[in-house]
């Protein structure tokens, strides 16, 4: 049995709870061409704090280059490569010297994409598992790719209705004795949360973390930060561990994506420590084998209508919640209304006692 | 590419579609998924789940004949392309009228699996036997140049073994009972007198093509008026430009001696993956000219080309 919930984070007394006060309506959500939304003004996350040294090497966010070094062993984000006889005009993103906003935190080097004037650290989204300073271990890092836009990757993952599938031999399939799906969002995130009772074991615990029992009490939380195209996904699983993982999907252009991930098994045994950040590897290639089809298909307006099930809730609230934003953007709106860097422990659920920095 | 929605296409050969693993086809720009249901039916819908668009090709044939979206695992009926199950939607699983995606005509019929896009189109009855040499090639030309090729010198896009197509044409292309009709004089392979010099031909190559889908029936025969080969070649347009060909042929009459041992070999027919681009761009459009025009006038016709006969 499926319930489904979704309602903002902070009710609107004014508003209906089906809308949220949402001034787009829940049928705009046809109207998703993902390839179109462009957001400004945010932190987006491009690089591992170790990939970044005195060597030069190349980002992008919506194909804007990026060039990152350090300098006296801080982080530099330039448009231009140090190398370059510069014959093209310096963008509007950047200061005099062609140097982006950037800031390291979570182990993570972050580049400002917006108004340089605008860059300040309260935007960056809240990952309260991570440690501030970064120190993870490199095995729970890993970089992959994606062949479609950020936002569709990101649609993906808040249904995870499709992990039941494509992941079985990874997370299990979709049996189970009852689930729950509830939407909590604001002008910057939605946050899906699933519940499900007895779901068939996860392969992946039970060869490396020695689940025995043929199920589990799954909690699965999906926390998408709108505008820096960044999302946790917190898994707890009893029996089981806890898997806090960061989950970006960083835009280089519009229709290819760069996840820098850091899952934080810190606290799970040692085998499934190492193994379970390397599965990213395997299930980012299933996720791709629908995505990469799927991607070119949103790239123009169709009349032709989704269909969507009560599952979709999420991923439909994640469409309303970008367009609006990004319909905010275009008539030249980019404040925060919602702080991202609030310690959002509480709404993902995160065991505290787990994750101390 | 805009294609007449009435049109039957050759898709597949019928041992392509199978129930283990569907199978991804284009009619034009139209992507179409296939795959044969728990009765052994060949079924055919627009390869698209319109739950999240991502192509029912990647997902699987189950138990019961529904084919199953690999993505969130929507299941869709082949006959009438209604969703029938959500995974985990154990309170729901009937659904509006709306939520289906769409279905084509199919029809099977000498080995070949034909696909119209409009579900409600007749059927062509065709008196074919089942060819027991086949392929599948796909090749980087349009259809209309395709079968342009096809028409102005075969040996740019099939090989018959041990026989050389000539210049030559015994017949040109000519409307015949509602088809493109045309017979090619051919040689025996290799010795044998240039063919300006040859008084009279051992072979011919008779082609009847339909004139919408290019559907191309080919005869072999030789001087005795013995049909020596018969094959059909189903060229499907297919998506960036690519021309999906599909083909069934058969030994008809022994030829005696040599020659006729050596046409008798494992597979006589050869259609070609690749066409040559050198010599297209130099071939002559002596058939093919005339063809365009003859093909326009048949189609604007009421009662010849818009017929849906197929080569039959």
């Amino acid at each position: 049995m499926l319930e489904v919930a979704d309602r903002p984070v902070s009710p609107d007394d004014n508003a209906p709870a089906s809308t949220g006060g949402s001034p787009i309506a829940m049928n705009v959500v046809n109207r998703w061409v993902p390839h179109n939304i462009v957001m400004l003004d945010s932190w987006f996350p491009v690089a591992h704090d170790y990939s970044v040294s005195g060597k030069p090497v190349r980002r992008a966010i919506y194909s804007h280059p990026i060039f990152l070094w350090r300098d006296n062993g801080v982080a530099v984000a330039s448009e231009f490569h140090p190398n370059e006889r510069i014959a093209r005009d310096k963008s509007a993103h950047t200061d005099a010297r062609g140097r982006y906003p950037v800031m390291e935190h979570y182990g993570v080097v972050w580049v400002w994409l917006g108004n340089p004037l605008a860059a300040d650290p309260r935007h960056l989204p809240s990952l309260p598992f991570l440690p501030p300073q970064g120190g993870l271990p490199r095995h729970m890092t890993a970089t992959v790719r994606f062949e479609s836009s950020a936002p569709i990757s990101l649609e993906n993952l808040i249904d995870l209705t499709h992990a039941d599938f494509l992941h079985a031999d990874v997370v299990g399939d979709e049996r189970s004795d009852s689930e729950t799906v509830e939407t909590y969002y604001d002008s910057e995130t939605v946050t899906m949360v699933r519940t499900c009772v007895n779901k068939s074991v996860a392969p992946v615990m039970k060869f490396f973390s020695g689940i025995k029992q043929p199920t589990q009490n799954v909690r699965q939380v999906i926390r998408i930060y709108l505008r820096s195209h960044c999302a946790i996904a917190y898994g707890r699983f009893s029996p089981g561990d806890d898997v806090p993982l960061f989950h970006p999907c960083t835009p280089e252009t519009r229709d290819r994506t760069r996840m820098e991930m850091v899952m934080n098994t810190s606290n799970a045994g040692r085998m499934f420590r190492h193994v379970m950040p390397k599965a990213g590897y395997k299930v980012s290639r299933q996720d791709s084998y629908m995505t990469s089809p799927q991607s070119p298909r949103y790239m123009r307006h169709t009349d032709r209508k989704d269909l969507h099930s009560k599952f979709d809730q999420a991923g439909q609230r994640y469409r309303m919640a970008m367009m609006e934003l990004a319909e905010r953007q275009a008539k030249g709106d980019f404040a925060y209304r919602d702080n991202v860097s609030d310690d959002c422990s509480e709404i993902i659920g995160l065991r505290k006692e787990l994750f101390q920095f | 590419m805009s294609l007449a929605t009435d049109l039957w296409w050759a898709v597949a050969r019928s041992e392509e579609v199978t129930s283990k693993k569907p199978l991804s086809v284009d009619i034009g720009d139209q992507p179409v998924v296939l795959w044969r249901d728990n009765q052994g039916i060949a079924r055919a819908l627009e390869d698209r789940c319109p739950h999240r668009r991502a192509p029912l090709s990647l997902g699987c044939v189950r138990d019961n004949g529904l084919i199953q979206c690999g993505y969130h695992g929507w299941s869709y009926d082949g006959e009438t392309g209604r969703l029938k199950e959500i995974p985990n939607m154990k309170d729901q699983q009937k659904f509006p009228p709306i939520y289906k995606a769409n279905a084509f005509g199919v029809s099977e019929q000498a080995g070949f699996v034909r696909v119209c896009l409009n579900p409600k189109a007749e059927a062509p009855l065709s008196a074919d036997p089942k060819y027991t040499y086949v392929g599948t090639v796909n090749v980087s030309c349009s259809h209309q140049e395709y079968l342009n090729a096809l028409y102005d010198d075969p040996a740019l896009v099939i090989a018959i073994r041990g026989v050389r197509f000539s210049p030559y044409l015994m017949a040109e292309l000519h409307e015949e009972g509602g088809m493109l009709v045309m017979e090619r004089n051919c040689q025996w392979n290799p010795l044998h007198w240039p063919s300006h010099f040859v008084a009279e031909f051992p072979l011919t190559l008779l082609t009847r093509t339909h004139p919408s889908t290019g559907e191309t029936q080919l005869t072999l025969r030789d001087d005795q008026f013995n049909d020596l080969l018969h094959a059909v070649l189903s060229p499907v347009p297919s998506a960036r430009g690519v021309t999906a060909v599909r083909w069934r042929a058969e030994m008809g009459v022994r030829h005696p001696g040599v020659r006729g041992a050596i046409l008798r070999g494992i597979n006589p027919l050869s259609v070609l993956a690749t066409i040559d681009g050198s010599k297209l761009r130099t071939t002559k459009p002596t058939v093919s000219l005339h063809g365009e025009d003859l093909r326009a006038t048949m189609l604007d016709a009421p009662h010849s080309a818009q017929d849906q006969t197929q080569a039959a």
